[in-house]
C-alpha cells in the first residue's frame, strides 16, 4: 500500500501518468457499460449505437472538462501573476488569448459548418421521394397480398355457394374436385366437424401447402389469412355451409413474386428503422465531430501552453538572472537550455556574463594590486562619493589622519570635520575642479603639513566621485627647513664674513696707528671709519633683505588685470637706461587673473631689474602675456649672457646670486610669490641668446577688480 | 381551433393507468396507455419497424434523511412488428427478459392494443415493514434534444401505494 502511494506521489503529476489514468478509466467504465447494456440483452446494433454514444459522450465530456479545467487553470494562474506583477504574465496572458482567438473561432466556425452540413445531408436521406418510393413499394406488395386474399376469398365463397346447391356428398365431391380445377387453386378442402372431408392438393405445392390446419371452430363462419409456408406466402380462405361443413381453399404465391415483395417490406423496414436511428444517427455524428473538434482545440491549446511556456520561460530565466543581477547578486548564466532565437539570446547573455566575470576578475585583480599599492605607499588617498557625503581611505590617509575606521569602511565626511578636519572637508566640498593646496592639519595635537591634490573622478561637471591625495610634507619640509636654515647660516656667515674681514683690517689698522701715534692717525681714522660704516651699511642691507623676505605680507588675491598690470609696471621701465628697449610684445586686451597686484608686481619688478642688469647696452626686453592651456604665462626675455651653466633652481634658492652682489633674495621672492598664487616660475635660455623667464599662473575667468 | 386541439393533445400526450392487485410477496400489475401514442412510433409499426414500449417498474422505500431507497427495479417490455408479406403482426411481452406471452394480431389496432394493454405483470416485492411506492412510467422512443443530450418519449412517472404494505 505504501509503494501504491509513493508511485502515485511520484508519478500524479506526469501527463503520460495522467492520459494513461484517463485511457484506462475509459476502457472501464465503457467495459462496465457494455457489459450490463449486454446483460439486458439489447439487439447489437442497438447496443452498439448506445455503446458509442455514450462512448462519445464520455470523451466530449471529459475533454470539454479538463479544457475548462486547463483554461481555467491558466486563466487564474495568470491573473495572480498580473495581480502580483510578475514579468511576463502579460504576454502569457496576450499569447493564450491569441491563441484561444485563433483555435476557437475557426475550429467553433468549422463545426457549426459541420453540423450543419451533417443536418442538411440527414435531412436529405429521409426525402419525400425516398419515403415515397418507400411506402409505395410496401404498399404495392400489401396490395398484392390484399388481391391475393380478395381473390381466394371469392374462391371460398363461391366454392362454398356451389357445394350448398349438391345434396349428396358423392355429388359435392365431384363439384368440389370441379371447380378446384375450375378456379385454379392450389388446394380446395371440404371440413365436417373439423375433420377434412376431402382434400384436393396441387402436386406442385405440396411443400408449401405443409401448414398446420385451421382452427375453424375457433375461426368465424368466414375469412382469409396469410402464412409464411415453404419458402412463400400461402393465402387460406375459409366459407361455412348452411350444414356446418366447410370449405377451405388456398393460394400459393409465387415465389418470385414473393421475393421481390420481399425486397420491398425489407427495404421499407430497413427505411423506417432508419428513420427511427435518425437521432440516434445525427447525435453519434454530432458527437463525434464535437471529439474531433475537441481535440483539436484540445492539443492547439496544449500546444499554444507549451509553446508559450518554451518562449517565456527562457526569457523569464533571462529577466529574473539579470534582476537579481541588477539586485547586486553575483553574475551567473541562465541555465534552462534553448535552442532557437531564444537560445541564441540566451547563450549571448551566458557568453556576456562570463566576459564580464573575466572582466570582473580582472578588475577585482586590479582593485586588489591598487589596495596593495595603495596600503603601501604613504600618500594618503581618499575617495569621496559623488554627493560628497562620505568618503574611505588607505591605511596612510587613516594614519594621517588619525580617524582608523578610513581604511575599513565610508565614514560620513562629517566625521573628519569631528576629527579636526574641517579645512579638509571645506576644500572637498567646495573644488569644482581639479584643486590642489597645502594644508596642516593638528592630528592628536601635532602638526602635519599636507599637500592636497582633489581631484574629480570623470568629467568635472558631473563627477562620479572625488579623488583626494594626501601627500604628507611633514618630514619634507622639516628637512627643507633645516637644510635651509643650514644654508641660510652658510650664506650669512658667508655674506657676514665678506665684511668682516675689511672691518677687521680696518679696525687693525686704526689699532696699530694709535699704538704708533701716528701723525695721519685722523685721516686713518676717517678711512678705516668709512671703511667700517660702508661694510656695516652693506650688512644692514642684507639684514633688511632677509628681513623683506621673511616678512613677505599675506597674499590678498582680488581680481586683477594682468595686462594693465604689466602695462604699469613696463612704463615704470622706460628709459631706465639709455640705448635699452623695454616693452610689451604680446599681450591681450585684457587677461583677468585672481591674484595679488602688489606681489605680482613684486615679481615683475625683481624679473624686469634682473633682465635689465643682464641685459647689454643696446639691448631689449620683451614682456610677453598669453593664456596658453588654461594658464595665464607671463614672459620676460632680455638678450644677456645668458644662464651661462648656472643651475636655474638655485638661482631661486634664497641669497643664491651669481653676479656677486645684492642680497639674493629677488628671485627666491618671485619663486615664493608664484608658487604661492599656484603657478611655476622658471629661467630658460631666450633664442638667440639671453634667459626668457616664464611665470606660469591659474588663469581666472571672472570679473576685474580696477582698485 | 383544431390547429389548438392537436397543439393540446401533443402537450398532453398518453397517459399511464396502473392498476395494482397484492398477492403473498408479489403485486400484480396491470398497465395501460391512453392517449395516442407518438406518431412516428406508429407509423415505424405499420411499415414493419420493430417497436416496443418499455414499462418500467421500481419499488422505494421512503427514507427520511436520504433519498428514496429503491428496493427492486422491473422492467415489461412489449415488442410488435409486423410481417410487411403477410399482414399480421406479432406481438411479445417480456418481463425482466422472460417471455411472460407472445400472440398474434391481425391489425394495427389490435397489434396497438395489445402493447398498450400489455398481460399482467406479477413482481417480486420484499417484504418491508414500512409503506412502500412504486413508481413507474411507459417509454416507447430514445430521441435526443438540441441533437445530442438523450431523452426518452414516454409517459410521465406514476406514484402509487403498494397496497398490502403498512
Amino acid at each position: 500500500m505504501r509503494g501504491v502511494a509513493r508511485s502515485w506521489h511520484r508519478y500524479r503529476r506526469q501527463n503520460r501518468f495522467l492520459v494513461g489514468l484517463y485511457l484506462l478509466l475509459l476502457a472501464l467504465v465503457g467495459c462496465g457499460f457494455w457489459l450490463f447494456a449486454r446483460m439486458r440483452g439489447l439487439p447489437p446494433e442497438e447496443l452498439t449505437n448506445r455503446l458509442l454514444t455514450f462512448l462519445l459522450w464520455w470523451f466530449d465530456l471529459t475533454l470539454i472538462g479538463i479544457l475548462l479545467f486547463i483554461l481555467a487553470r491558466n486563466f487564474v494562474k495568470l491573473l495572480l501573476e498580473r495581480h502580483r506583477g510578475m514579468l511576463g504574465s502579460r504576454f502569457r496572458t496576450k499569447l493564450l488569448l491569441s491563441y484561444l482567438a485563433l483555435i476557437l473561432v475557426p475550429t467553433g466556425l468549422l463545426f457549426a459548418l459541420s453540423v450543419s452540413l451533417l443536418s442538411q445531408a440527414s435531412a436529405s436521406w429521409f426525402t419525400a421521394p425516398v419515403e415515397d418510393m418507400a411506402r409505395t413499394g410496401a404498399a404495392l406488395a400489401e396490395e398484392v397480398r390484399q388481391e391475393s386474399e380478395a381473390r381466394v376469398g371469392r374462391a371460398a365463397a363461391t366454392v362454398a355457394a356451389e357445394l350448398a346447391r349438391v345434396p349428396r356428398d358423392e355429388l359435392r365431391l365431384g363439384e368440389l374436385e370441379r371447380l378446384h380445377g375450375l378456379l385454379g387453386l392450389d388446394f380446395t378442402g371440404w371440413f365436417r366437424n373439423g375433420a377434412a372431408v376431402v382434400e384436393l392438393l396441387d402436386p406442385r405445392q405440396r411443400a408449401s401447402l405443409r401448414l398446420p390446419p385451421l382452427d375453424l371452430a375457433a375461426l368465424g363462419s368466414s375469412g382469409v389469412r396469410s402464412e409464411r409456408g415453404g419458402g412463400t406466402v400461402v393465402v387460406r380462405a375459409w366459407e361455412t355451409l348452411p350444414d356446418g361443413t366447410a370449405v377451405v381453399v388456398g393460394e400459393v404465391l409465387p415465389p418470385a413474386l414473393i421475393t421481390r415483395q420481399a425486397r420491398l417490406a425489407t427495404a421499407s423496414v430497413a427505411y423506417e428503422r432508419l428513420k427511427l436511428e435518425r437521432p440516434t444517427i445525427t447525435a453519434t455524428t454530432v458527437l463525434g465531430f464535437g471529439a474531433l473538434a475537441l481535440l483539436v482545440v484540445f492539443a492547439a491549446i496544449w500546444l499554444g501552453l507549451y509553446l508559450s511556456r518554451s518562449f517565456t520561460e527562457p526569457l523569464l530565466a533571462l529577466v529574473a538572472t539579470t534582476d537579481r543581477i541588477a539586485a547586486g547578486d553575483t553574475l551567473e548564466e541562465v541555465p534552462l537550455p534553448a535552442e532557437d532565437e531564444v537560445g541564441l539570446l540566451v547563450g549571448s547573455f551566458n557568453s556576456m556574463v562570463r566576459r564580464v566575470r573575466t572582466r570582473e576578475e580582472e578588475l577585482r585583480s586590479a582593485v586588489r594590486r591598487l589596495d596593495t599599492v595603495l596600503g603601501a605607499v604613504r600618500t594618503g588617498v581618499l575617495t569621496i562619493d559623488a554627493g560628497r557625503q562620505a568618503a574611505s581611505g588607505n591605511p596612510a590617509a587613516a594614519a594621517l589622519l588619525a580617524v582608523p575606521q578610513l581604511a575599513a569602511q565610508e565614514v560620513p565626511l562629517e566625521v573628519l570635520s569631528e576629527a579636526g578636519h574641517s579645512r579638509l572637508v571645506d576644500m572637498v566640498r567646495g573644488a569644482t575642479g581639479p584643486v590642489r593646496g597645502p594644508l596642516t592639519i593638528q592630528p592628536g595635537g601635532v602638526s602635519r603639513f599636507l599637500e592636497v591634490a582633489v581631484v574629480p573622478l570623470g568629467a568635472a561637471e558631473a563627477p562620479a566621485g572625488w579623488v583626494v591625495a594626501l601627500e604628507d610634507l611633514t618630514p619634507l619640509m622639516r628637512a627643507q627647513r633645516l637644510a635651509a636654515w643650514s644654508e641660510v647660516a652658510r650664506r650669512l656667515a658667508h655674506q657676514i664674513k665678506n665684511p668682516l674681514t675689511p672691518i677687521r683690517l680696518a679696525a687693525d689698522r686704526l689699532a696699530r696707528h694709535a699704538e704708533r701715534g701716528a701723525a695721519d692717525l685722523a685721516e686713518v681714522v676717517a678711512q678705516g671709519s668709512r671703511a667700517i660704516g660702508g661694510h656695516v651699511q652693506t650688512m644692514q642691507e642684507m639684514v633688511d633683505a632677509f628681513s623683506r623676505y621673511a616678512k613677505l605680507p599675506p597674499m590678498a588675491r582680488r581680481p586683477a588685470d594682468l595686462g594693465e598690470l604689466i602695462a604699469s609696471v613696463v612704463a615704470l621701465y622706460q628709459d631706465v637706461r639709455p640705448g635699452l628697449r623695454i616693452g610689451v610684445k604680446e599681450a591681450p586686451a585684457e587677461e583677468p587673473a585672481l591674484v595679488d597686484p602688489e606681489q605680482i608686481r613684486q615679481v615683475l619688478v625683481n624679473l624686469l631689474d634682473n633682465a635689465v642688469e643682464a641685459s647689454p647696452p643696446e639691448g631689449a626686453i620683451d614682456v610677453t602675456l598669453r593664456r596658453e592651456a588654461g594658464e595665464t604665462v607671463i614672459e620676460i626675455a632680455d638678450q644677456g649672457p645668458g644662464l651661462e651653466g648656472a643651475d636655474s633652481d638655485l638661482l631661486f634658492q634664497p641669497f643664491y646670486s651669481t653676479k656677486g652682489r645684492g642680497s639674493g633674495v629677488g628671485l627666491a621672492l618671485v619663486l615664493r610669490i608664484v608658487t604661492d598664487h599656484g603657478g611655476t616660475v622658471r629661467l630658460e635660455p631666450n633664442t638667440p641668446r639671453g634667459v626668457r623667464a616664464v611665470v606660469r599662473l591659474p588663469a581666472s575667468e571672472g570679473p576685474v577688480d580696477r582698485r | 381551433m383544431r390547429l389548438a386541439v392537436l397543439l393540446l393533445a401533443a402537450a398532453i400526450g398518453p397517459e399511464l393507468d396502473v392498476q395494482l392487485a397484492p398477492a403473498p410477496a408479489r403485486l400484480s400489475v396491470q398497465f395501460e396507455v391512453r392517449g395516442d401514442l407518438p406518431a412516428e412510433w406508429r407509423e415505424a409499426l405499420e411499415a414493419g419497424a420493430p417497436v416496443e414500449i418499455t414499462y418500467r417498474v421500481r419499488v422505494y422505500r421512503n427514507r427520511r434523511w436520504l433519498w428514496d431507497h429503491r428496493l427492486a427495479s422491473h422492467e415489461l417490455m412489449v415488442k410488435a412488428q409486423r410481417d410487411p408479406l403477410t399482414g399480421s403482426f406479432t406481438v411479445v411481452s417480456e418481463l425482466d427478459e422472460e417471455i411472460l406471452a407472445s400472440g398474434q394480431a391481425a391489425s394495427t389496432d389490435e397489434a396497438i392494443r395489445w402493447v398498450t394493454h400489455p398481460p399482467v405483470a406479477e413482481i417480486q416485492v420484499p417484504l418491508r415493514h414500512e409503506p412502500l411506492w412504486l413508481v413507474t412510467r411507459a417509454e416507447f422512443l430514445n430521441r435526443f434534444k438540441l441533437l445530442v443530450i438523450p431523452s426518452t418519449v414516454g409517459t410521465d412517472w406514476v406514484t402509487l401505494a403498494v397496497p398490502g404494505s403498512p
